[in-house]
């Protein structure tokens, strides 16, 4: 194989070399880019989980209460039991759990949605210390509250002032903003999760509906391997209720409607298209070009080249070429990735998952969790986007150089 | 096959379907010799120079060629014998546009194993003879035809052929350079001692050979 007559074919023929190169680099961009964007779309709708630490949510649907007034439990969550919780926690693939108490509070002057909280765990709300804007997150042993800031500020509350939910009294010690955060798992007021168990515990309206323990909950959240959701999910249900929402990347995924985020099989076979017709327009354009080079195929043939010397030049131009391609498909790929980063996705949150109670305003409005779409090319698809296309290269080059070599000069150098 | 025999067709035939293009040719070639195969278009002269370097196999009959049978060789042989024991020399010259002159004359020995600094001295060595040395680096494309056929018989030099085979090739050049070409041919036969088997169609050209065979209707006359 000649480096320099290979190099020379490349740069004189910069035409061909070019329409070959580009032709396969689009199919291979358009590779590299749909699978980006499916995985854009699987890592956004674990957003909604992963801002509150979590892979996996579950929930329990009961009986909507019969009166609205003390403390309740919303419809879409009732009891966890706590010996379902302990089950829970030693399934195969959980790798953490984070628990919480949902409440709806109707006091005679004022409507609040209570989220009893964990003061320290990496799972569950209690990642929302990182959201607090003014004051300090809820401390250990203390019975206290948070209040969100847009509540705060409508009902005038501020860090350092009482406030009374079901007849409890807790010092205001911090402003929280979760708007920015996870649309579920939120409140008006967060106190300590045991605080809050008691006052469900407590309960007529909670008690009638489902009987409450102090050590149950009724919101769960799980940390678990991603490999395994997928049948903990299945597991969860067993343990908790057939009819349990269990929340999970795939459940979201699946309200994002997008035809990349509905179907793996849409994915692969929009790539299997884009990688065939980068085949076939490398296979046409190189096919062309060896056609045209016949007469100096011949040339080689008569001059002593074997077929395998023939073979192995053509072989290494179209890698070379190929490579090429790969390389400037997958600069396209980034550009296009970049481009399309800014796209906003708009991920809706289920009414089961949402806290505020539907007869409240904007109870009833569908909420979403916006966020821009994070498109990144990882190495790995980038590796293989290029070694698709060197590979689609040799492919090509033997084939088609295989069934060149086999020319008889003669029939070719025949004067004209 | 003498001593003085490099190449000898015995009962040379090819047939294209039912057409014979060549029948039963006979005919040796000498070291040395400048032999020229005169006839018609379409006599069948490029077919058996054709069967005679190895380009073709033959329907019935065979080659020895510098003391081996070749009709008889795989391809990848035949492809080695070309490279090291003949040389080519086409009306069209059949140079590779994308290569540069030097280049062009070391195209036989790209797949050989060795230095590209000396397989670039012996092309520029040769194109040097060929009175070429100030057009080494240039594409065909920026030659003459004279310049063109020069660089393919530099070429054609490169192995140290024992046989030049050349198939019309002053057909493209005019005649004052056909001429140049021919003086160059008469001089690698008088002084290098190849032997040369030349096609063509022109009576005129072919008396500066030593003998001439005449062929008509693929077969030899004389």
């Amino acid at each position: 194989m000649s480096l320099h007559y290979l190099l020379n074919e490349l740069y004189y023929q910069r035409r061909r070399t070019l329409a070959a190169i580009v032709g396969l680099s689009i199919g291979i961009a358009l590779l590299i880019v749909l699978n980006a964007l499916s995985s854009a779309y699987r890592q956004a709708a674990r957003a909604p989980l992963a801002e509150i630490g979590a892979d996996v949510t579950v929930q329990r649907p009961g009986d909507v209460p019969k009166d609205l007034a003390g403390v309740v439990f919303p419809c879409s969550a009732v009891t966890i039991r706590d010996d379902q919780v302990k089950k829970i926690s030693g399934l195969p693939g959980v790798r953490g759990i984070g628990k919480a108490v949902l409440l709806w509070v109707f006091d005679p002057n004022r409507a609040w949605i209570v989220l009893g909280v964990e003061q320290q765990n990496n799972v569950g709300p209690a990642v929302l210390r990182s959201a607090v804007t003014d004051g300090r997150f809820l401390e250990e042993g203390k019975s206290e509250a948070l209040v969100e800031v847009g509540y705060a500020r409508q009902f005038n509350i501020k860090v350092g002032d009482s406030i009374t939910i079901a007849k409890n009294t807790f010092p205001v010690v911090g402003l929280l903003d979760a708007s920015r955060a996870a649309k579920i798992a939120v409140g008006n007021v967060y106190i300590p999760l045991t605080e809050a168990q008691k006052m469900a515990a407590s309960s007529a309206g909670v008690q009638s509906v489902s009987p409450f323990n102090p050590a149950d909950i009724n919101l769960l959240f799980i940390k678990a391997d991603q490999e395994q959701i997928t049948g903990l999910a299945a597991s969860l249900k067993t343990i908790v209720d057939k009819k349990a929402t269990i929340g999970t990347p795939d459940s979201f995924l699946k309200l994002l409607g997008s035809l990349f985020a509905l179907s793996d099989k849409f994915t692969m076979a929009a790539s299997l298209i884009a990688i065939i017709v980068a085949v076939l327009v490398a296979f046409k354009t190189m096919a062309g070009n060896i056609a045209e080079r016949a007469r100096e195929i011949g040339v080689l043939k008569a001059v002593g080249w074997t077929n395998r010397n023939v073979v192995t030049q053509l072989l290494a131009e179209s890698v070379i070429q190929c490579f090429l391609a790969g390389l400037l498909g997958l600069a396209i790929a980034f550009v296009a990735a970049f481009g399309l980063s800014f796209m906003k996705v708009n991920i809706p949150i289920p009414w089961d998952m949402a806290p505020t109670p539907h007869f409240l305003p904007g109870g009833g409005d569908q909420i979403f969790k916006t966020l821009r779409l994070p498109m990144h090319i990882p190495l790995l698809l980038a590796t293989f986007g290029v070694l698709l296309s060197v590979v689609i290269g040799g492919v090509t080059g033997a084939f088609l150089g295989r069934s060149i070599s086999k020319i008889k000069p003669s029939e070719v150098l025949r004067h004209e | 096959m003498n001593n003085g025999t490099i190449l000898t067709g015995t009962g040379l035939s090819k047939k294209y379907g039912d057409l014979a293009v060549v029948k039963n040719v006979s005919l040796s070639i000498n070291k040395s010799e400048f032999v020229c195969l005169v006839g018609k278009s379409g006599c069948g002269k490029t077919t058996l120079l054709s069967l005679l370097s190895g380009l073709e196999r033959p329907t019935v009959g065979q080659v020895m060629l510098d003391g081996k049978e070749i009709t008889s060789a795989t391809e990848d042989d035949l492809a080695l014998f070309r490279r090291e024991h003949v040389g080519f020399i086409f009306q069209s010259f059949n140079l590779i546009p994308t290569l540069s002159a030097w280049e062009n004359v070391a195209l036989p020995l790209f797949p050989v194993k060795m230095t590209s600094e000396a397989r670039e001295k012996r092309a520029l060595e040769l194109l040097e003879k060929m009175e070429m040395g100030h057009r080494t680096e240039h594409l065909p494309s920026a030659l003459s035809g004279g310049e063109k056929q020069r660089v393919a018989i530099a070429r054609a030099l490169i192995n140290h052929p024992k046989v030049l085979f050349a198939d019309e090739p002053t057909g493209n050049l005019d005649s004052a350079t056909g001429d140049a070409i021919m003086e160059i041919l008469n001089r690698l036969h008088t002084q290098e001692g190849v032997a040369i088997l030349m096609v063509t169609h022109e009576v005129e050209l072919a008396k500066t050979a030593e003998r001439l065979i005449r062929m008509h209707d693929g077969e030899v006359l004389s």
